[in-house]
């Protein structure tokens, strides 16, 4: 993929590549394998020497605290190594700032996308890409979980390697993939809608890029840890997860670097809808994905904190030997699962609120009409932020605390469901009198609509403290966070992806292909998780590798379905990959959207706008004479569709 | 509007509506109740059942009438624009108040069931539950502290469970009860259940606790009132008048501690396969180079002393709670020669 800005080229050419000894001394791969090495022996350094001050023998002993050392040190290493710190590091040395090249901006060619960049664009690249890699891998493990449960009995694994496969499945889609996934699309689109030249903070947004792939790293490898990989659900209750494998340190760490990865990108979002609106833009022209976005963000940097300090109390219960989780010193229990669901329903949301963007953005284009009711969805976001911070211990009705926070917990859980309405009834009030075209984007975006429906009903039930008590720990439960979370985010980012894929790639996709794909994907995901609701609420627990012979028939044909549903991603990679390199081009707006981003070319400039754009409407006005969103470059956006690539 | 839009839309509203009540009857979505706590969850089952199906009718019948009545001509090429509407205040605020006002409903109704579903009422009969990787064991406190492995219940008596957990986390669940309650390490937790339906019945742990997780399983069995009080008796004469050692109350120790959970061992009738199979007891003692009865004792108390070969340590909880009698016995039970029970 190349950007097509002629007139910046001749002063950001890249330099000539380093040569001879310079090569292992500049930021890049090399430099992040010996510093990895070099970081390596420095955690074990410090931990051999407080060891011999404090007069231990033997100096080296093979401790989780050694290991722990080494999932902190390493990754320091390897980012120091490719290059994420040198500015800072340059700077605080006070090294003369380097004249700023933008050699490290915009990508020229596929070399770009695996070093460090600070260009909003390619960083919404690289973060797609990744997080569909981590997809795979996921999903596979799924399969994996699918077979073993085709038939009752012990077949394909051991209950350990049954445990490690759904552990790091959920941990790799939650963490790696729908949250992450969400921020790729945001980082590309987010700017582009504001009318910005690229995030606030580019050097902040390529360091949270780069932090992910070592959090999914860390989650993988945990398989090969010796004594089995983390095996104690995404959730990590204490105290079994500090007494389980040592892969749950691991897991611990790995969500550090996730989290922190999080948290990055969302305070450079919000700091970047905030400061680097486009003149005219103001908070009620914004379009709906850069409030979800935005309320997202308030999500992320105030509840990320909450599961990093969970984790970090399981692991140093465990490596240094204190008591949070230990009721023979006094420890609560009961104290984890607040800390750690205190974040972890927020993150439903932080999974659920940017698809919603999403959708807003597609139905409105597709079907041609304003989004009904555009404040009243932009209000019931944020009811749902502030809401959502309320009901973390609906996770918890069976777990024995206090038995009169229930019913408050169940009326707030509930309430949640208004807003959520709101925001379904509107969309398809959107539909109403308008012109509908069934493009891939817009079948995921109503399959998503249908689907988070019944995702949206199901937590009713759950919501339901008497119903809740009977389905809790049930399939009931992995079949509703499969409708949200699949029928919900997932099919959200398949309709971001192939809205934007034109945008992205300056290429179109095949659209017989994508329909295929939302067809074969559709009904098989159907067909796999809407038994689950039976055998639950007819009483099989989640998380167990065997099983009553009763529910042999349903997870048979489950299983079957759900290798269908695995079968029809491949039509997903083929046509993305086949369609990048040999998609008919696309023009710079070939779905006629009135938001920024289409008012560029596919790809966009480096640094997206000629000059940057005066708002002057809202972002919605299909159908209304004469509206404009924006004006752009005066009178030269006629040229928009010429502009040679 | 169109003309007749009202009609058409009734049309597909019953349409999606008599789908949706066919999927909300045609399977037994909840098992075959046998608590009076699971009647009532039933009933709030149902009674959100019908709000939510009459929602789904709706919202599927408005979403399939739009699509099939506005969908763009074929080559309209996003060139032509829909209506310009914007919103409509009256319309917003009735899908606000009308969902507020269901839920609201639902929240009361489920806090009344819940009160009752809690109420303890007179003379309950108290049992305490203790789980531990990977069994269950009953107590029956009012009747000389009576222990079993297997639960048996009188019909239509209130039973309030008290709950213990020696190691992890626990949930304690029958399905036909629909009460599910977990047990946590340093808190007594608690459930009331009314069997109202005579038969036997799973007992299902329902929290990932380890490996043995799945197995983590008991039976309950529900009688007549008549039937549970000869067998109390006949129970507690029987744990009472034992009383001696030997491989006989072993038996009865390695019942109680929920072995077999886990272990496969021929005498005791009992096929885990979580944890190695006892049936080999004497070619592990061989493999840890010691004698069968004390490596049988050490690996008991002090479980991750020596690991067979193919097992993960740290499964298996240390039983250092057992008196050192019951060890003898519980150990006689393990090496006795094959074939003498």
């Amino acid at each position: 993929m190349t950007h097509t800005a002629p007139a910046h080229d001749a002063h950001h050419a890249t330099k000539p590549p380093p040569t001879g000894f310079r090569r292992l001394t500049a930021p890049g791969w090399i430099r992040a394998i010996w510093m990895s090495a070099l970081f390596w022996a420095l955690g074990a350094g410090i931990v051999c020497l407080l060891r011999w001050v404090a007069g231990w023998d033997p100096v080296w002993d093979w401790l989780p605290i050694t290991v722990v050392a080494f999932l902190t040190m390493l990754p320091l290493g390897f980012l120091s190594g490719i290059g994420a710190f040198d500015y800072w590091v340059y700077y605080a040395l006070g090294y003369p700032s380097r004249e700023e090249d933008h050699s490290g901006h915009g990508a020229r060619s596929w070399r770009d996308y695996f070093r460090v960049n600070t260009d909003h664009k390619v960083i919404g690249v690289q973060y797609v890409a990744t997080t569909f890699f981590f997809f795979v891998i996921g999903g596979l493990l799924a399969m994996l979980v699918r077979a073993e449960l085709a038939q009752p009995g012990l077949q394909v694994t051991d209950a350990q390697g049954y445990n490690g496969f759904f552990t790091v499945h959920a941990t790799l889609m939650i963490f790696l993939f729908i949250i992450p996934a969400f921020a790729g699309l945001a980082n590309y689109v987010v700017p582009l809608m504001l009318g910005a030249p690229d995030m606030a903070f580019p050097r902040l947004n390529a360091l949270s890029f780069w932090l992910l792939p070592i959090a999914g790293l860390m989650f993988v490898s945990a398989f090969f840890v010796p004594g089995g990989g983390p095996n104690s659900g995404w959730t990590c209750y204490a105290p079994l997860c500090e007494h389980n494998t040592f892969g749950n340190v691991f897991f611990n760490m790995g969500v550090q670097w996730a989290g922190a990865s999080s948290i990055m990108t969302a305070l450079n979002f919000l700091v970047t809808i905030i400061t680097m609106r486009a003149p005219g833009m103001t908070f009620w022209r914004m379009p709906l994905l850069v409030w979800a976005n935005f309320t997202t963000s308030l999500l992320v940097v105030l509840a990320t904190p909450f599961i990093a300090a969970s984790q970090f109390f399981v692991m140093f219960d465990r490596v240094i030997g204190m008591d949070f989780f230990n009721i023979h010193e006094g420890g609560y229990v009961l104290g984890y699962q607040h800390i750690f669901w205190f974040y972890s329903h927020p993150a439903v949301y932080i999974m659920m609120l940017p698809g919603f963007g999403i959708i807003s953005e597609v139905i409105s284009v597709m079907a041609r009409k304003p989004i009904f009711g555009y404040r009243l969805m932009a209000l019931s976001l944020l009811a749902i932020l502030v809401l959502g911070f309320s009901v973390w211990a609906h996770h918890m009705f069976i777990s024995g605390m206090a038995s009169y926070l229930r019913v408050p917990m169940m009326i707030t859980t509930l309430l949640i469901a208004v807003p959520t309405g709101i925001k379904i009834f509107s969309w398809l009030a959107t539909l109403w009198e308008g012109r509908i075209h069934f493009t891939t984007p817009m079948l995921w975006a109503l399959g998503f609509v249908s689907m988070f429906v019944i995702g949206g009903l199901s937590g009713i039930y759950l919501g339901a403290v008497p119903i809740d008590i009977h389905t809790s720990d049930t399939y009931f439960v992995v079949a509703h966070i499969h409708y949200v979370l699949f029928g919900g985010a997932f099919f959200t980012i398949m309709a971001g992806v192939y809205y934007w894929f034109p945008k992205m790639t300056g290429r179109m996709y095949d659209e017989r292909l994508g329909r295929l794909h939302f067809w074969t994907t559709f009904v098989s995901f159907n067909l796999t998780f809407f038994p689950m609701h039976l055998i639950g609420t007819q009483g099989m627990p989640r998380r167990v590798s065997d099983y009553a012979p009763e529910f042999a028939n349903w997870n048979l044909f489950i299983s079957i379905s759900s290798f269908a549903l695995g079968a029809s991603i491949l039509i997903f990679f083929y046509n993305m990959i086949h369609s990048w390199r040999y998609g008919e081009l696309a023009s710079g707006n070939p779905w006629n959207a009135m938001t920024l981003e289409w008012q560029v070319t596919s790809p966009p400039p480096l640094f997206n706008f000629d000059e940057i754009p005066q708002v002057v409407g809202n972002p919605y006005e299909y159908g209304v004479p004469g509206a404009r969103h924006a004006l752009l470059n005066g009178a030269r956006q006629h040229e928009l569709e010429e502009v040679p690539r | 509007m169109r003309r007749g839009v009202v009609w058409q839309l009734l049309l597909f509203t019953a349409i999606a509506g008599v789908i949706t009540t066919l999927m909300a009857l045609y399977p037994h979505w909840l098992p075959a109740t046998a608590s009076e706590q699971a009647d009532r969850i039933g009933d709030v089952f149902w009674f959100v059942t019908i709000i939510c199906a009459a929602i789904f009718a709706i919202v599927a019948a408005v979403l399939a009438y739009s699509l099939w009545t506005f969908r763009a001509p074929r080559d309209d090429n996003f060139e032509t624009d829909g209506a310009p509407i914007h919103g409509h205040t009256g319309i917003e605020i009735v899908w606000t108040a009308v969902p507020f006002a269901l839920v609201t409903a639902i929240g009361i109704y489920s806090a009344i069931v819940l009160g009752k579903n809690d109420k303890v009422g007179e003379n309950p009969l108290r049992i305490d539950v203790t789980a531990q990787q990977f069994a269950w064991s009953f107590k029956y406190p009012q009747h000389q502290n009576l222990a079993a492995t297997t639960l048996r219940l009188p019909v239509n008596r209130v039973v309030r469970f008290h709950f213990t957990a020696l190691d992890v986390l626990h949930s304690f669940w029958v399905p036909e009860f629909s009460q599910k309650q977990d047990t946590v390490p340093g808190i007594d937790t608690w459930l009331t259940v009314t069997p109202n339906k005579t038969g036997k019945f799973p007992v299902v742990c329902t929290e990932l606790c380890g490996l043995g997780h799945a197995v983590m399983r008991s039976t309950v069995i529900v009688m007549e009132e008549r039937a549970w009080r000869r067998w109390v008796a006949g129970a507690a004469r029987q744990a009472g008048g034992g009383g001696g050692g030997g491989a006989e109350a072993g038996k009865a120790i390695f019942a109680q501690n929920g072995c077999g959970a886990c272990h496969t061992y021929e005498p005791a009738g009992s096929n885990g396969k979580v944890g190695p199979d006892l049936d080999k007891l004497s070619e592990f003692a061989e493999d840890a180079g010691q004698p069968v009865e004390e490596f049988t004792r050490n690996s008991i108390v002090d479980p991750n002393d020596y690991v067979e070969k193919g097992f993960p340590p740290n499964v298996m909880p240390p039983f250092e709670s057992l008196s050192d009698q019951q060890l003898d016995s519980l150990v006689a039970f393990l090496t006795e020669p094959k074939g003498a029970s």
